[in-house]
């Protein structure tokens, strides 16, 4: 889904939004009250300079801001893939980010993930899913590894491989995959600004990602394992 | 002089790093292999499974201290990510954050999320990023050990820069993305994955000790990490604004420092360093070398 379209949908009372470059951020109303935007957009790689410019949003929202609801919209074709960047630690720079959205949740942040155009493994760790409820609008393509990639590491047929993902959701693309796994709270089809308002209002901000894959059928022992190692 | 024989962490299974950090007999493993909690998913590929799915977890004593303990087992499928391994993973951590021990030891081996399970290891992965972001929250420290023979990959890499401290050796690597995804993704001459010198130096704990993520660098030997890992101990450090900013800060001035940068050794001379000798010296050389 287009940005410019998905901000009016989500914020039919207004926003000051702006795009630069790849970096989205700003102001929007919902239901009366403010909430902060921050985002990707342009299929954006997640690398270190990403990271920072994120990190230094959220920082400034946590401090200015205090408390209020952070919308998150996710657009990203992964993790950015190079060697100068991995030289630098890349996964520190990542993790620093990951933090700063733990410092926005134990100051009273909610933050919620609108995943609305990519969303590829590392990219998608970094910015979507460590946020208390992540949703998906239509048009999000979220992924870990494409099949011909899968088949290729696990030398299994790629058409064996087709022929298994119509059948479960563990391992191929896709957002009803990721939703049936747990790692999708809601997909939205329409409605959006009444849906997140409704999402915001729940103050419940717990991981109970293992509890909706069970529930859904796609993650049927995490939730077991979990709760027995944790006694 | 009597010699002691050094013992291989890279080389060790995951049981036998965590009988060689923890205090002798100290460890009570939870879920052990004979509860054979394996993954549901491996079987529809005809891949082998593991009683305890390569995660073995539970709690002991470091010097005295109680601790909780994971640890990867890099010989089965890598070390990865599956749905069971991240489970019990994330089950020790949410355990910690509310017994409150003193501290959280993370055995890391993995090349990242498992490709069968690859949905459930990504989230199983950011289940785990939580736990340990929420038991630092509870003043739990979580200290990393890297130097196995996978490395530390993806979504592990991840986890595993998300702890207080790091120990590691310069066998460990830790980066995102591997060498063999960049190289099979952007091409040989992006990064080329069978120049072994070039991997290490570029993901090696040597490198990530002289940019300050590897709290402790270590040579290849067991005792040495125990020994790093029980110095590390201390309460988390709680998140703030302030914190965050001069980590910001650091990892800024990184980029502004070594961003043009496309070997480590262009690193390690701006660095100050002799970058030919860096790969030659003892992991107390080369603490001794780092610049302040």
């Amino acid at each position: 889904m287009e940005l410019p379209i998905l901000l009016d949908q989500l914020f039919p009372e207004g926003h000051r939004v702006a795009a630069e470059d790849w970096l989205v951020s700003g102001e929007a109303t919902l239901g009366g009250r403010p909430v902060a935007v921050l985002g990707t957009t342009n299929h954006v790689f997640i690398g270190i300079r990403e990271s920072i410019a994120l990190s230094g949003k959220l920082l400034d929202i946590v401090e200015r801001s205090p408390g209020m609801p952070i919308i998150m919209l996710v657009d990203n074709n992964g993790q950015r893939m190079a060697l100068d960047e991995e030289l630098l630690v890349l996964p520190e720079y990542i993790a620093h980010l990951l933090r700063a959205q733990q410092l926005a949740r134990n100051n009273g942040h909610k933050l919620i993930a609108v995943v609305y155009g990519n969303s590829i493994a590392g990219g998608f760790i970094a910015f979507g899913m460590l946020a208390d409820r992540i949703v998906s609008v239509p048009g999000a393509e979220t992924s870990v590894m494409k099949l011909e990639a899968i088949a290729r590491v696990t030398k299994m047929p790629l058409e064996k491989l087709q022929d298994l993902a119509r059948q479960v959701s563990v391992f191929a693309p896709g957002c009803e995959n990721f939703f049936r796994m747990g790692g999708l709270h809601e997909m939205w089809a329409d409605d959006f600004s009444s849906r997140l308002q409704k999402v915001l209002e729940s103050d419940d901000a717990q991981d109970n990602r293992a509890i909706l894959g069970k529930e859904r059928g796609g993650r049927n022992v995490a939730l077991a394992v979990i709760e027995e190692v944790r006694g | 002089m009597k010699l002691t024989p050094r013992i291989s962490f890279y080389e060790a299974s995951a049981r036998q790093r965590v009988a060689g950090i923890l205090d002798a007999g100290s460890f009570r493993e939870i879920l052990p292999p004979t509860e054979q909690r394996i993954s549901p998913h491996l079987g529809m590929f005809g891949a082998p499974v593991a009683f305890d799915d390569g995660a073995v977890v539970g709690e002991g004593t470091l010097g005295g201290k109680e601790v909780y303990i994971f640890a990867q087992e890099g010989k089965f499928r890598g070390g990865s990510l599956g749905e069971v391994h991240a489970a019990k993973i994330t089950g020790l951590l949410r355990l910690a954050a509310i017994r409150k021990p003193a501290a959280v030891l993370g055995l890391f081996d993995s090349g990242g999320v498992r490709l069968e399970e690859a949905n459930a290891g990504e989230i199983g992965s950011t289940e785990i990023m939580r736990a340990i972001l929420e038991a630092q929250c509870a003043g739990i420290p979580v200290i990393g050990l890297l130097g196995g023979s996978c490395g530390c990959f993806g979504g592990s890499g991840i986890t595993s820069s998300c702890c207080d401290a790091l120990v590691a050796s310069e066998e460990a690597r830790l980066s995102v993305s591997g060498p063999e995804v960049i190289e099979t993704v952007m091409g040989v001459e992006a990064f080329d994955s069978r120049d072994r010198a070039l991997v290490w130096r570029t993901t090696g704990g040597k490198n990530r000790f002289l940019f300050g993520k590897v709290a402790t660098l270590v040579d290849d030997h067991i005792p040495a990490f125990r020994a790093a890992a029980a110095a590390l101990i201390q309460p988390s450090e709680p998140l703030t604004v302030e914190s965050l900013r001069a980590e910001r800060v650091r990892l800024a001035r990184r980029i502004d420092d070594y961003g043009s940068c496309t070997d480590a050794r262009q690193v390690w001379r701006k660095m100050g360093l002799d970058a030919d000798r860096v790969p030659d010296m003892t992991a107390a050389e080369l603490t001794a070398a780092k610049p302040a």
